[in-house]
């Protein structure tokens, strides 16, 4: 007899429906075959529905099945097709209708259970944009699928189960979504943890108001990663829609754990330097998030910058360009989301003790220029911020500031955040959202430069050799220094601070 | 190639009075014979640390300024940033290579080299070709350093440095040896103390010591604190008045000043681009002319 389930199959983050069909016969031999260009995760569903079936006490049928993933073009991958495989197989033995507007998802277990299966919100999505109503899948997986409103999602925890209610004999709740398991942890450091280091602290705080990239240059140990962990808790709380996006990437990269609810956290990923290009980039023959898409509407950290494989810097070129990139393989072609905040952080030398207060550094200039020279230059031409961070004697800073404490993140965010509402009602017509992602031609919209700013500006660019690419940052980072300061003008004293982030170059320092 | 023959009438004449003067000497640059009236020799470590070099800058600046010639060895380090202050003044300087003539060594100083030659500077050297330094052509250029020069001065120099073989030359031709004290918590000053201690070198603490050897008029640079124009109790002027005491970075300033980080990067962006501080590596130093 033959039966059809729905189901869908995703190729980067756009889904495709997918129907199986499966047809039993009891003519000819007994067999199980699967067709419509399957990977080998698809081709080994055979044994786990085989096995969960025999194991959830229901005879296996000696017939011949076969089953066809249609449309039989599209690559197949995966082990979410074990349910609407399994579902079909009973559907047409045991004689049962299959509801109508429903999608099946899920990977079976031996012994008859569904297991937690990545996807699952990418698929309510496409359930809810496509007129499906109802959708089952495992019961680790619902609570992700359960945002979506409108839409029945039917939490199943065995093969058992959703037979009994297919054939009627007994209902299912559908599931609520569950507030209280959406992941909320709060960033591993606060700034006020944060001794000394004033001006990497306030330059972290203009990059986070402006979503500009950012890059410390430091000694081992004076403090960089601390900071960098900490941005993350400077930046606003995403948005529903930016939730949904980021949870959409990490349901589908397989990120998000049994039970678990839409991420409420921006993404901090600090990948270490021994990073492939296709880890950092995303790719594969089916390809897969990288780190840079699973760092979307957060902070990617790249600590140690410049041990990074420059192939795998350079090809970071696009995303940082245009917030999302675009990976072609013969057989398919898929687009990913990047916009992420880039924070960087290197030694200045290889022994990294170079400018120390009391250790000596032990590089010779020849070595401290091939040093620096690795660090990819089309890459930092893209950061506006750069910062030295110097090594800080932490007893005396205790001694001197027994009783105040640094500025908490709380209080650091909330200035971050009037800042972003600025941007955001400035760039309304446009396509950008922070200042960090103007062209020249906002620039001349909206950085409209007084006579006074201007001057101190031409001045800047003669006395510190500000190149032209240099000199627009300093416009961009001094519109998010007005905003911070709540002004529409920018101020001598904006481009003035702003000057103090600007990147030095290797020429500037005398070997 | 540009090369002098020890027969010609414009080969320096103090340089045939050391033992071995070299036959031929290759050049870049124009030569002209007035660079060679008035050297003063300028050699140190390639370790230098941050006193080393802004010390180093100021004599050499207010030596180069009055018309003296500074010899050096083109190494980083001391002889670089000697190369570099007399180039930066408007002064004179030749460079002698441990190299072939054609060669820039070390290669990632080639813009301090073309600033010499633009400058009106000489690039000299006693090989042709391209072969590369070794340890051998050190010592063999260290004795054309000294030999063309009326006086060396060591800036840094630690027990064993090269420097001292310059020096040790320098002695043998019985000329003037001029050191700079230093720190004696760092190696860098070993060499230049015992120089001072055991009487062979005179001590240097400010241009004026040296001119009056080349017997030259006062420098022009004058080191001595100007009356600047900020008012007593403004910000800046507190910021130079902490400056004075020891370089600081920002993050210490503010604390020491007790000013907000966000308003004192302005005000510091404003002296730098006056002219007033300059920053190195992270911190603050005054400019000398303060």
């Amino acid at each position: 007899m033959f039966k059809k389930v729905n189901s869908a199959a995703y190729s980067g983050l756009d889904s495709v429906g997918i129907e199986v069909e499966v047809n039993t016969t009891k003519k000819g031999l007994p067999g199980f075959n699967i067709v419509g260009l399957t990977s080998k995760a698809v081709d080994e569903s055979e044994e786990r529905v085989k096995t969960a079936i025999s194991n959830s006490g229901i005879e296996f049928p000696r017939r011949k099945i076969t089953i066809n993933l249609a449309p039989a073009d599209i690559p197949k991958e995966g082990s979410f097709y074990d349910l609407p495989i399994a579902v079909g197989i009973l559907a047409s033995v045991m004689n049962f209708e299959i509801p109508e507007k429903s999608l099946f998802f899920g990977e079976l277990s031996l012994d008859g259970s569904l297991r937690h299966t990545k996807g699952a919100l990418p698929l309510a999505l496409f359930a809810k944009n496509n007129g499906f109503g109802n959708i089952f899948l495992p019961e680790d997986s619902a609570n992700e699928a359960a945002v979506m409103e409108d839409l029945n999602v039917y939490p199943i925890k065995d093969l058992d189960q959703i037979t009994a209610y297919l054939l009627g004999k007994k209902e299912i709740d559908s599931a609520v979504y569950r507030r209280e398991k959406e992941e909320k942890e709060s960033p591993e450091f606060d700034m006020e943890e944060i001794l000394g280091q004033e001006q990497a602290k306030r330059a972290a705080e203009i990059a986070a108001a402006g979503g500009h990239n950012f890059f410390m240059m430091g000694a081992p140990g004076s403090g960089k990663t601390m900071i960098a962990r900490a941005i993350s808790g400077i930046l606003p709380p995403l948005t529903e829609s930016e939730s949904l996006e980021v949870t959409e990437i990490y349901s589908i990269s397989g990120n998000t754990g049994p039970g678990s609810g839409l991420i409420r956290k921006r993404p901090f990923r600090a990948p270490h330097h021994s990073i492939s290009k296709v880890g950092l980039i995303g790719g594969g023959s089916k390809p897969m998030p990288g780190e840079v898409t699973l760092a979307h509407r957060g902070v990617l950290f790249l600590d140690e910058f410049n041990e990074f494989p420059r192939s795998a810097l350079e090809s970071m070129r696009q995303p940082l360009e245009d917030g999302q990139l675009t990976i072609s393989r013969s057989k398919q072609r898929v687009k990913y989301p990047s916009e992420f905040m880039l924070v960087a952080s290197s030694n200045p030398c290889p022994c990294g003790y170079m400018n120390h207060s009391e250790k000596e550094c032990r590089c010779t200039p020849r070595q401290i220029f091939n040093y620096q020279k690795k660090i990819s230059g089309p890459i930092l031409d893209r950061i506006d911020l750069h910062v030295s961070v110097s090594a800080v004697d932490i007893e005396k800073l205790k001694k001197e500031r027994r009783k105040e404490k640094g500025e908490s993140s709380d209080k650091i965010r909330k200035r971050v955040e009037k800042a972003r509402e600025i941007q955001e009602k400035r760039y309304m017509k446009e396509k950008i959202r922070t200042n960090a992602e103007m062209k020249n031609r906002h620039i001349k919209a909206y950085c409209n430069l007084p006579e006074k700013t201007e001057e101190i500006l031409s001045k800047a660019a003669s006395s510190f050799n500000l190149s032209a690419r240099g000199y627009f940052k300093m416009i961009k980072v001094s519109r998010t220094i007005a905003d911070l300061d709540g002004e529409d003008v920018i101020r001598p004293k904006h481009v003035a601070e702003a000057l103090q982030y600007r990147a030095k170059t290797t020429e500037d320092k005398a070997f | 190639m540009k090369s002098i023959k020890i027969k010609e009438k414009r080969y320096p004449k103090r340089l045939k009075e050391i033992n071995d003067p070299p036959n031929e000497l290759y050049y870049k640059g124009e030569w002209d014979n007035d660079l060679f009236e008035n050297c003063l020799a300028v050699v140190g470590s390639r370790k230098m640390t941050r006193y080393g070099k802004k010390i180093c800058e100021r004599i050499v600046s207010g030596i180069a300024t009055r018309g003296v010639t500074i010899v050096s060895g083109f190494m980083y380090g001391i002889d670089a940033t000697a190369h570099r202050a007399a180039v930066r003044v408007g002064g004179k300087t030749i460079a002698v290579m441990p190299c072939g003539i054609e060669k820039i060594h070390p290669a990632y100083q080639d813009k301090l080299y073309k600033e010499i030659l633009q400058k009106k500077g000489l690039i000299i050297s006693e090989w042709s070709g391209s072969t590369g330094p070794a340890k051998w052509t050190y010592p063999k250029r260290n004795r054309i350093v000294a030999g063309l020069s009326q006086a060396t001065l060591v800036v840094q120099a630690s027990e064993k440095s090269g420097s001292l073989i310059t020096a040790n030359l320098t002695e043998k031709l019985e000329r003037k040896l001029f050191s700079i004290p230093g720190p004696l918590t760092s190696s860098v000053s070993i060499g230049t103390a015992n120089l001072i201690k055991e009487g062979r070198a005179e001590i240097v603490t400010d241009p004026e010591d040296i001119l009056k050897f080349f017997k030259k008029k006062q420098s022009t640079i004058n080191f001595k604190n100007k009356n600047n124009k900020y008012p007593d109790n403004s910000l800046k002027k507190k910021i130079i008045d902490s400056l004075k005491v020891e370089p600081l970075t920002v993050d210490e300033l503010s604390r020491k000043l007790e000013i907000p980080i966000a308003s004192l990067g302005g005000i510091i962006s404003e002296m730098q681009i006056d002219g007033i501080i300059e920053e190195d590596s992270g911190k603050y130093h005054l400019l000398d002319n303060y």
